[in-house]
């Protein structure tokens, strides 16, 4: 576990050490604001409604998810790769699952304190006044880490399984818009509550899963189960990945 | 320290590694040389547990690659070819990452690590960018990372590589001392470098070890390679001058290397310094020396014959040649370079001059002369010009 931590410090401060974190940074933060501000006015004054576009019912939330964990995770393995210091890693006294683990939780915890900024929109117009409803503002913040822990997990798979940083990024971004619009083909597929492709398209169902619960602030275990099922089946993935470059 | 038997790596179809075997023990320094693509970093790579072995077994400091990995490789420093390292990050912020890797507490690795980029002489950069550093200095914070956390083992994959001449020497004597507190096993195709610093030599060739001993016995071991060149002036009759070179003792065979002017170029190989032998033959035939020295057998000449794959006559050898032989017991187990016995030569045989009666007049010397101006330069210079007595011997003809 020491291993994991130290792996996620440095990684964490590689990230801010380079200027692609800074600019991703930079836009979603401007990006949210402008619209938080847009959707504050355009609805009146609704706080919560705001809120609520800001994160999962919106669609530059969505926008910003699929775009920003491929470019946070992209270099993250194939870069490192290629630089020789994945030898250094995968020689020294850690496991592979840990530094794999290591990388996911930085890029998962810079896109963390991305979503962080919505918190200061509540308590900013909470300063002012208009307290909006926490649970629901605390439920979509969660929701928001864990879906980013999904999608970089996916950008990891990615980062291992291919040698360029940028081909690692398109193909998980490709990766991150199919499992996003597949739930809208299951009446085309025929999907029923109670046959098989019902169920698949159940369990690969992320965006009903964040905004029948997370958005609206009720925390449901099954669905928190979901995200950390499906991210920890990434971090496997992906120390399987880099295990076979050993054998490549 | 190191046990590695019948080690074979396959990449596909290709034999990267096959059957290697070999041991280090505790303190031992060893040079794994060869040519690029014979498996050195493969090799390396398994012993680090970064590259797992299709068959055979690795053990280092007792622990199993395989099955102890993570207790190996904290007994390992390894350097591999490119240095990694963050280049983002300052030397001090690099080194105390190696440090939390290897689980060292913050007060041990805070007291160790400016006493490390001392020994490696770089301690003044300690808080520079790596990304604002040379190359040579990259190469020691490459190593101060490997040495940081004390390993009884260092792996250093060619750590002179891309250095200038002035570095390299400076690297040289930094792995002298590392030499003398861990084992070390050090790649590379320099070999100087290695006869400096290594006790012991590996040589590997497409993925097997062609030789194995100290630099003393694997030079001493390349009979073949020793010969004498002769370049001189021996008259219209080289076949005679062959003759004669043959049937020193001790010349295994003598080449004709064809005319260099008036020089006719003679290799004579031997298994022993024959310059003495061949100068009092050339003396006393009274040939005129432009060149007479000895080749030395060296661990280059025996890298190049293994690299090219020449047999002990510098023939192109079989495949099959490339296979380390059987190690002589008499060796200490070490030479896998077998000579065949000297072939039996005749003993120079060189008449020597009759004494003359006393009162018979001394026939003219014969003497060459190198100046082509005089006697007109039509005049064949490999024929001797006599040289008169007395005065009155100056219009004598030339000798034929």
């Amino acid at each position: 576990m020491s291993g994991t931590w130290t792996i996620f410090r440095r990684e964490l401060s590689g990230l801010f050490f380079g200027p692609l974190a800074w600019v991703l940074l930079c836009a979603a933060l401007l990006l949210n604001g402008a619209l938080f501000v847009w959707y504050v006015g355009a609805s009146g004054g609704d706080i919560d409604f705001s809120v609520s576009m800001i994160f999962g019912m919106g669609g530059a939330y969505w926008a910003l998810m699929v775009v920003l964990p491929p470019l946070l995770t992209m270099k993250m393995i194939s870069e490192e790769s290629r630089a020789g210091l994945l030898e250094f890693l995968l020689t020294a006294p850690v496991s592979d699952w840990a530094v794999v683990l290591g990388k996911l939780l930085a890029a998962t915890a810079f896109m963390a304190l991305l979503w962080a900024v919505p918190l200061l929109y509540g308590s900013a117009v909470a300063l002012l006044g208009a307290s909006p409803d926490w649970p629901v503002l605390l439920g979509n913040y969660l929701g928001a880490v864990l879906v980013s822990g999904l999608f970089c997990g996916i950008g990891l798979v990615a980062s291992a399984g291919t040698s360029t940083p940028l081909l690692a990024a398109f193909v998980a971004f490709v990766f991150n818009v199919v499992l996003l619009l597949l739930p809208f083909l299951k009446d085309l597929a025929g999907a029923q509550p109670e046959n098989w492709r019902g169920a698949f398209f159940r369990r690969i169902d992320v965006g009903s899963r964040l905004q029948g619960s997370f958005s609206m602030g009720v925390i449901d275990t099954s669905h928190i189960v979901f995200f950390l099922v499906w991210t920890v089946f990434c971090v496997f993935l992906a120390t399987r990945l880099v295990e076979s470059r050993r054998w490549r | 320290m190191i046990n590695v038997e019948h080690l074979t790596r396959r990449f596909g179809a290709t034999n990267a590694i096959e059957d290697l075997t070999f041991h280090l023990e505790s303190g031992e320094v060893v040079g794994f040389l060869g040519p690029n693509g014979a498996g050195k970093t493969t090799t390396m790579r398994i012993l680090t547990g970064y590259l797992p072995a299709t068959s055979g077994k690795v053990e280092i400091a007792g622990f199993d690659v395989l099955r102890d990995s993570l207790a190996v490789r904290r007994q390992i420093g390894y350097l591999p070819e490119a240095v990694p390292l963050y280049r983002e990050h300052r030397v001090r912020e690099m080194l105390e990452f190696q440090a939390r890797l290897h689980g060292m507490s913050r007060s041990d690795y805070r007291a160790k690590i400016p006493v490390v980029l001392e020994r490696v002489r770089i301690a003044d950069r300690i808080d520079s960018l790596i990304s604002t550093l040379s190359r040579g200095q990259r190469q020691r914070v490459g190593l101060a990372v490997a040495l940081l956390p004390d390993p009884k083992v260092l792996i250093l994959d060619e750590p002179t590589s891309g250095l200038d001449p002035l570095q390299r020497l400076e690297m040289r004597g930094l792995l002298r001392e590392l030499a003398r507190e861990h084992t070390v096993l050090l790649s590379s195709h320099i070999l100087p470098e290695i006869e400096a610093v290594c006790a012991r030599v590996i040589i590997l060739n497409r993925g097997r070890i062609a030789a194995d001993g100290t630099p003393e016995q694997l030079v001493s071991a390349q009979v073949h390679a020793s010969a004498v060149r002769l370049e001189a002036v021996v008259g219209a009759d080289v076949e005679a001058a062959l003759r004669l070179l043959r049937a020193i003792r001790g010349a295994r065979s003598v080449e004709d290397g064809g005319k260099l002017g008036i020089h006719q170029r003679f290799e004579i190989h031997c298994d022993e310094d024959l310059r003495e032998d061949v100068g009092a033959l050339a003396a006393q035939r009274g040939w005129a020396l432009r060149e007479l020295s000895w080749t030395r057998p060296t661990l280059e000449t025996l890298f190049a014959r293994i690299a090219l794959d020449l047999d002990q006559d510098g023939q192109a050898a079989p495949r099959a040649a490339s296979k380390p032989a059987a190690v002589p017991a008499s060796s200490g187990g070490l030479i896998s370079l077998e000579s065949p016995p000297p072939k039996k030569t005749a003993p120079l045989v060189v008449e020597a001059p009759k004494p003359l009666p006393l009162g018979t007049p001394t026939p003219p010397r014969a003497a060459y002369n190198l100046n082509p101006f005089e006697g007109a330069a039509a005049r064949d210079l490999s024929k001797p010009k006599p040289v008169a007595k007395d005065p009155g011997a100056d219009a004598a003809p030339e000798q034929t």
